[in-house]
């Protein structure tokens, strides 16, 4: 049984014919067609909740006791990519999930949407899921990546599917998208921000492509002990600005992290999501996602 | 000649799509280029077409891109300033200020990279998505809008024509692909060759006075009074067609955009330049990238000032005295530094003796960069103004 296991999980990773390399920021996706389904496989779905501490998000409401100086923010916006999910197989190895192509899921991202519009550059829906297929067989463990894959995260916006046509998703001027999106306020830039995506990215003005980044920031999410059936993805805006100091700023940088890596005021942050900032590696792996 | 193969890929395109009965965009448009200068490069999947170019000249200049319907790409580029604004840091659509200065458009068909310091950013089309959707800083404060826009082009009298004839073989060509693209055909057909210096380059010996031609001899190498060959060094990084090596064409087979540290600050012992203002080191966050930023394009520089990134700098004359000293003193206040001291600076930039009559040739000579054509062609004017 194992054995038919692994080798329906091959033909269907070559059936779509999916890169599955990690290079120089490009990272390991399962993007392309999928959801079809079909015999020897099975459907996917993970249920995903954006908290501040205890409470569920609420789109426009005030939370306290934020940071390490307790502060106040009206959270506005909450919107996140997933790459590279997998699921772990009884036999302890990490098996692809095939996302669905939907309106919230293409070329290998899924965006987990949890403003409902309560701010101007927001929309109505929502979307708290990540549908897939995988190999049929028992699981019992999640991986993956918070993010967009390095060849979709640089083709043309423009063009791309939904929801990789969001503008308000779309981080132009570092060639690529905003990974986590969390604002406070509505669109002032006086309001506190967490805006992720890769840095540092190198085009090439002969191809017109983009090359590499420096600092990809994409988020490794892993959880040896979860059940899609049951268990929730909680991504916590508490957890994630634990330790930061949010009513200061550092002077001449954008209220919040705009995730430069010049800006200070990002380094909590940046070590809370389990990432290098500034030639330091975090402490511990990231602590903004946790199962329950 | 060029335009054959162009020709032929568009007409296999075409075919390819099913879609053999709409004609596919006439190859119509011709470059007016001096022989000293290469063709740009186009990018295969937005070639140029007279139709195009048109389309993008309007919405360049409309107020529409912005989402409080008070800008437009032209509020900050401006032809009669060679498309720039005068200000030492653009203001955008919300009155937010930018932290640099707007840069020129004229030839921007060849620069290497966009804007004063991104490695990212090297086609018009994804470019013009950065003042249009960005957010920090809020330019055309677009973000979120698209379906807005998509609305505002739809239900516009000019615009669903205006789109079918510049991508006839589309169905539905009011796309936000399809604006970047006639936006960027047209800031490529802004060329700008005819200074008084590419006249005296193409033969013309009575283009250039005797300041200018002096100018033109220290620009280039020449020895100083103080008899020093290349005393000035200016060409290393604002040589060849474009007066900026960072410069890209359609025969160009090498990547050459690059950035340089002109010491302009230095706060801190690490080279630092006022926080969030740092140059290519805001996108890299690597030390050695403090204060990297792109050579601008010296044409047209007359008329683009105030100078440098941030606008920091009033003059050319002030330019080239900063550049005498070999970089910049600060003496007091929160960005006191002596910048000649940058760790980062180009070692090209070891300061100079410059005697009066030298400084004035070299103004002379950069004043003789100036095209005036580029100023009141109609072909880039605005389509709105009302005169």
């Amino acid at each position: 049984m194992k054995k038919l296991v692994t080798f329906v999980a091959v033909l269907s990773l070559a059936g779509f014919g999916c890169s599955d390399s990690s290079g120089d920021g490009g990272s390991a996706g399962t993007g392309g067609a999928g959801g079809e389904g079909g015999a020897g496989s099975q459907d996917v779905e993970i249920t995903v909740a954006a908290m501040v501490g205890e409470a569920e998000f609420v789109c426009g409401d005030t939370y306290d006791n934020l940071g390490a100086d307790d502060s106040t923010l009206t959270i506005s916006d909450f919107r996140f990519f997933v790459q590279s999910v997998e699921l772990k197989n009884d036999a302890g190895d990490y098996v692809p999930v095939t996302l669905t192509e939907n309106d919230w899921q293409a070329e290998g991202a899924a965006l987990l949407d949890f403003e409902d519009g309560c701010n101007d550059l927001g929309t109505e829906p929502t979307n708290a899921t990540v549908i897939g297929t995988i190999p049929a067989g028992t699981y019992d463990g999640i991986r993956f990546e918070m993010g967009v894959p390095f060849e979709a995260n640089h083709d043309n916006p423009s063009t791309a599917p939904s929801p990789l046509n969001l503008t308000s998703m779309h981080w132009n001027w570092q060639g690529g998208y905003k990974f986590l999106r969390i604002d406070s306020g509505n669109f002032s830039m006086t309001d506190w921000r967490m805006h992720l995506g890769s840095t540092g990215c190198d085009g090439d003005p002969v191809s017109g492509g983009t090359t590499a980044c420096s600092a990809p920031n994409r988020v490794a999410v892993e959880f040896p002990s979860f059940d899609a059936g049951t268990d929730v993805i909680k991504a916590d805006l508490a957890a994630l600005v634990d330790g930061a100091a949010l009513d200061v700023n550092q002077p001449e940088t954008p209220v919040g992290c705009m995730a430069g890596p010049t800006d200070s005021d990002c380094a909590p942050l940046f070590n809370n999501l389990g990432l290098p900032f500034g030639g330091d590696d975090p402490s511990s792996p990231q602590t903004f996602f946790s199962v329950d | 000649m060029q335009t054959i193969p162009i020709l032929l890929v568009l007409l296999l395109v075409g075919a390819g799509c099913g879609s053999s009965d709409a004609a596919p965009a006439p190859e119509d448009w011709v470059w007016n280029l001096p022989d000293t200068v290469p063709l740009p490069r186009i990018p295969e999947d937005n070639p140029m077409s007279i139709a195009k170019v048109e389309l993008g000249r309007f919405l360049f200049y409309d107020t529409q891109l912005s989402g409080n319907q008070t800008q437009s790409c032209g509020s900050c580029h401006q032809q009669a300033l060679a498309f720039t604004d005068a200000l030492a840091q653009a203001e955008g659509s919300t009155g937010q200020i930018h932290p640099r200065s707007s840069m020129s458009i004229a030839n921007v068909a060849y620069a290497a990279s966009l804007t004063w310091a991104n490695e990212v950013l090297v086609r018009l089309e994804k470019q013009a998505l950065v003042p249009m959707f960005g957010e920090d800083p809020v330019e055309l404060g677009m973000a979120g809008m698209e379906d807005e826009l998509l609305r505002r082009m739809r239900d516009d009298p000019r615009y669903p024509a205006m789109f079918a004839d510049a991508f006839p073989e589309e169905l539905d060509p009011v796309t936000r692909d399809n604006i970047t693209k006639a936006i960027a055909a047209f800031q490529r057909s802004v060329v700008s060759f005819s200074s008084k210096v590419d006249r005296w380059q193409a033969g013309d010996r009575t283009a250039l006075n005797e300041s200018e031609q002096r100018g033109m001899a220290l620009f280039f190498g020449g020895a100083n009074a103080a008899g020093v060959e290349d005393a000035f060094e200016c060409f290393h990084c604002h040589g060849g067609f474009l007066f900026s090596q960072s410069s890209d064409d359609a025969g160009q087979v090498f990547d050459q955009k690059f950035f340089m540290n002109n010491g302009l600050y230095n706060l801190d012992q690490d080279g630092s330049y006022p926080a969030g203002n740092e140059g290519l080191y805001d996108m890299t966050g690597l030390p050695e990238d403090k204060g990297r930023f792109k050579p601008p394009s010296l044409r047209n520089i007359a008329l683009t000032a105030p100078y440098m990134h941030d606008g920091s700098i009033e003059t050319l004359e002030e330019v080239l005295d900063h550049y005498s000293r070999g970089g910049r003193l600060i003496e007091s206040g929160p960005n006191a530094g002596d910048g000649m001291l940058n760790p980062n600076k180009s070692s090209l930039l070891n300061g100079f003796v410059m005697t009066e009559q030298e400084r004035a040739d070299l103004i002379a000579f950069l004043h003789a960069l100036t095209d005036e054509e580029l100023l009141t062609n109609p072909a880039y004017s605005d389509p709105f103004a009302q005169d």
